[in-house]
């Protein structure tokens, strides 16, 4: 069986063919994903599934990973926070460094294609430093929005991208203008990935035994990187604001860190002062392929947080939906476009408007249950890997047929 | 239409050719934060802008979640809180409009007399601009041919929503708001006239995509008991 053959069950026999008919157009082109680790977070996650499944459509696909040393992830995680605007100080030393590993990084990865998207700011430099000729097309993957990034690391990432034929963005407000094209291209999930895919429910049981959370009792769940801009403090508030009102109530938070954050077990270390010993909420610090529990704990959430003050696209918020839950999520960055209030769940504002969300969600059963099924038709309409996968499709033709504005292949 | 009809029907035109479409979006790196910035940008931006926002968001489907056919409308009322211009963007008809160039006159119009009336502009909150977006319509054959109006009834409940689309909406542009692809098809096949006619008649700006279906499901199975014979179509 083909890998795409198991997506028709799901989103049907004819999408898939569909894919197929498109794909046609852009065969054999060479195409290379580069960004800097195989595990952890969502860009890994996207590639793990992406590149495999371009291979089959007749894409000639390879995904390069860039290296470094520990003190380039701390200068690049400083990047990813500065983009995202949080005050970050950096040294000349620091933009030195980044630039030295991309270019040691360029001599030593294979990069020879028609097209080379280069993910997030990690690997942004490499077109200063491939010979001319290898790649025909240069395209930035922006994940992070970038909408109103510190200044400095701005204009030294500004410098790299006029190298780029094109940039791609998760969503509009997240784009800065740029002398190229900035092709918008939501992010998506893998329906039958580990993290998504339906598991039994002795599975799902033995999970919850394993992690100390009772499968009788209401169970709010967040899952993220233990990151400053996911609020994981904001939520612990919005659980003790309601856990008076509902002393059954148990809370999980759930996260790991990618390879590329070292400022992970900073943030873990105050949710863990914070939480202190409450039995009932467990704060827990998972491996980056622990992908069926988190399975089973989102399966198992009464109500989905993500209660982000700043965000890429959220793609916890469409696994959250995707298994049909009610999510209650920070009004930025991606959430808003999948959490509409009372269809999908609740966009909040603060710790306490999360708490009055949760408490409205936990009163009412049969709101959750309407919200979580119009959540999981939403996702597979507009969320799920093989929209994601024509979106791709789409651009490398209009890659040929640039200024046209209408296109009949 | 008896079945004698409809076979003649496949012998005199030709097969229905099913096409599928998907967008490439681009980010403008524009975006409103009040009416006249609203004003300003219509009066600017590139056509594929203004389709986009008029026209192609219909594939976005965002029509299901809220109540408006068109982003300015939306985005006026549920941003701006300005209701009356909501209902009167609401209402324009980009399809009914000769080109491009008169659609924007006519949004340019509305605004403008909006202001006209307003005793200051009305601003949105930070974080929920309009965020302009630029669409190109990327349309592909599906290699399906649909030989027979019967065979046609039992596609449109199967076709994807971005045919649909094609095949309505984008058809209804091409042809500057004359016919969609169906019954344009239906009336070369020596269709029944009132057939063609219903589904000329669908309104279709005021539905999602599911509920376009569900209107030419609707239209063609008013015909079907009586008048439309045996599918056949090819891959």
């Amino acid at each position: 069986m083909r890998l795409l053959d198991r997506y028709e069950e799901i989103v049907g026999h004819q999408e898939v063919e569909r894919l197929r008919r498109l794909a046609e157009r852009v065969a054999g082109k060479r195409v290379v994903h580069v960004n800097s680790t195989r595990l952890g977070g969502g860009v890994a996650e996207i590639l793990g599934w992406m590149v495999p499944l371009l291979e089959e459509l007749g894409i000639n696909a390879r995904w390069e990973v860039i290296s470094g040393p520990p003190e380039f992830y701390r200068v690049t995680k400083a990047f990813h926070n500065g983009l995202q605007g949080l005050p970050v100080s950096l040294r000349k030393s620091d933009f030195d460094l980044h630039y030295e590993v991309n270019r040691e990084n360029a001599q030593r990865l294979n990069l020879e294609a028609d097209i080379v998207f280069v993910h997030d700011p990690q690997p942004i430099y490499l077109p200063q430093f491939t010979p001319p000729g290898q790649v025909a097309r240069w395209i930035w993957r922006c994940h992070i929005d970038a909408s109103r990034p510190n200044r400095a690391i701005w204009q030294y990432l500004a410098k790299a991208v006029s190298h780029y034929a094109a940039a791609i963005f998760s969503m509009p407000a997240f784009a800065r203008p740029l002398g190229c094209p900035m092709f918008l291209i939501f992010p998506s999930i893998d329906p039958l990935s580990d993290k998504n895919c339906a598991i039994p429910e002795a599975e799902r049981l033995e999970t919850l035994s394993r992690l100390g959370i009772d499968p009788e009792r209401p169970l709010l769940v967040q899952v993220s990187r233990f990151d400053r801009f996911k609020d994981p403090l904001g939520v612990i508030e919005a659980y003790r604001l309601l856990k008076p009102y509902y002393p059954e109530m148990q809370l999980a938070l759930a996260g790991g860190t990618a390879d590329d954050d070292p400022e992970g077990a900073e943030v873990l270390r105050e949710v863990r002062d914070l939480a202190g010993d409450d039995a009932d909420l467990r704060v827990l610090m998972l491996p980056p392929d622990a992908h069926r529990t988190i399975n089973a704990l989102q399966r198992s959430a009464t109500v989905v947080l993500q209660k982000s003050l700043k965000e890429g696209f959220g793609l916890t918020v469409t696994e959250a939906l995707w298994k049909a839950k009610p999510v209650i999520g920070g009004a930025c960055g991606g959430i808003a476009l999948q959490v509409h209030d009372y269809r999908t769940g609740f966009l909040v504002y603060s710790p306490a408007g999360a708490a009055y969300r949760i408490h409205y969600l936990l009163r009412y059963a049969d709101k959750r249950q309407r919200m979580g099924q119009a959540g999981h038709e939403f996702i597979r309409e507009h969320f799920l890997l093989t929209r994601n996968l024509r979106d791709y499709l789409t651009m490398l033709l209009y890659l040929d047929h640039p200024q046209s504005q209408a296109i009949v292949v | 239409m008896p079945r004698g009809k409809d076979q003649q029907a496949m012998e005199a035109a030709e097969p229905f050719r099913v096409m599928d479409c998907s967008l490439v979006r681009c980010a403008t790196g524009r975006a409103c934060s009040n009416l006249r910035e609203l004003l300003e940008a219509i009066r600017s931006v590139p056509d594929a802008v203004l389709e986009h926002h008029m026209m192609r968001c219909a594939l976005e489907d965002h029509f299901e979640l809220h109540e408006f056919p068109n982003d300015l409308a939306r985005w006026c009322w549920t941003v701006l809180g300005d209701n009356m211009l909501g209902e009167q963007l609401g209402l324009v008809d980009p399809y009914r409009e000769s080109s491009t160039a008169a659609l924007r006159a006519a949004l340019v119009n509305l605004i403008e007399d909006r202001l006209w009336g307003l005793d200051r502009v009305p601003w949105c909150r930070p974080g929920l601009e309009l965020h302009l977006v630029e669409s190109h319509l990327i349309a592909y054959d599906t290699l399906e041919r649909i030989f027979t109006p019967a065979a046609l009834a039992e596609a449109v409940q199967r076709l994807s929503l971005r045919s649909l689309f094609y095949h309505v909406h984008d058809a209804r542009r091409r042809t500057a708001g004359q016919a969609d692809d169906f019954s344009a098809w239906l009336e070369q096949c020596d269709a029944e006239a009132s057939l063609v006619a219903t589904l000329r008649k669908i309104d279709f700006s005021f539905l999602n995509l599911s509920q376009l279906r569900q209107a030419l499901v609707e239209a063609f199975r008013h015909y079907a008991a009586e008048a439309l014979p045996v599918a056949r179509s090819a891959p």
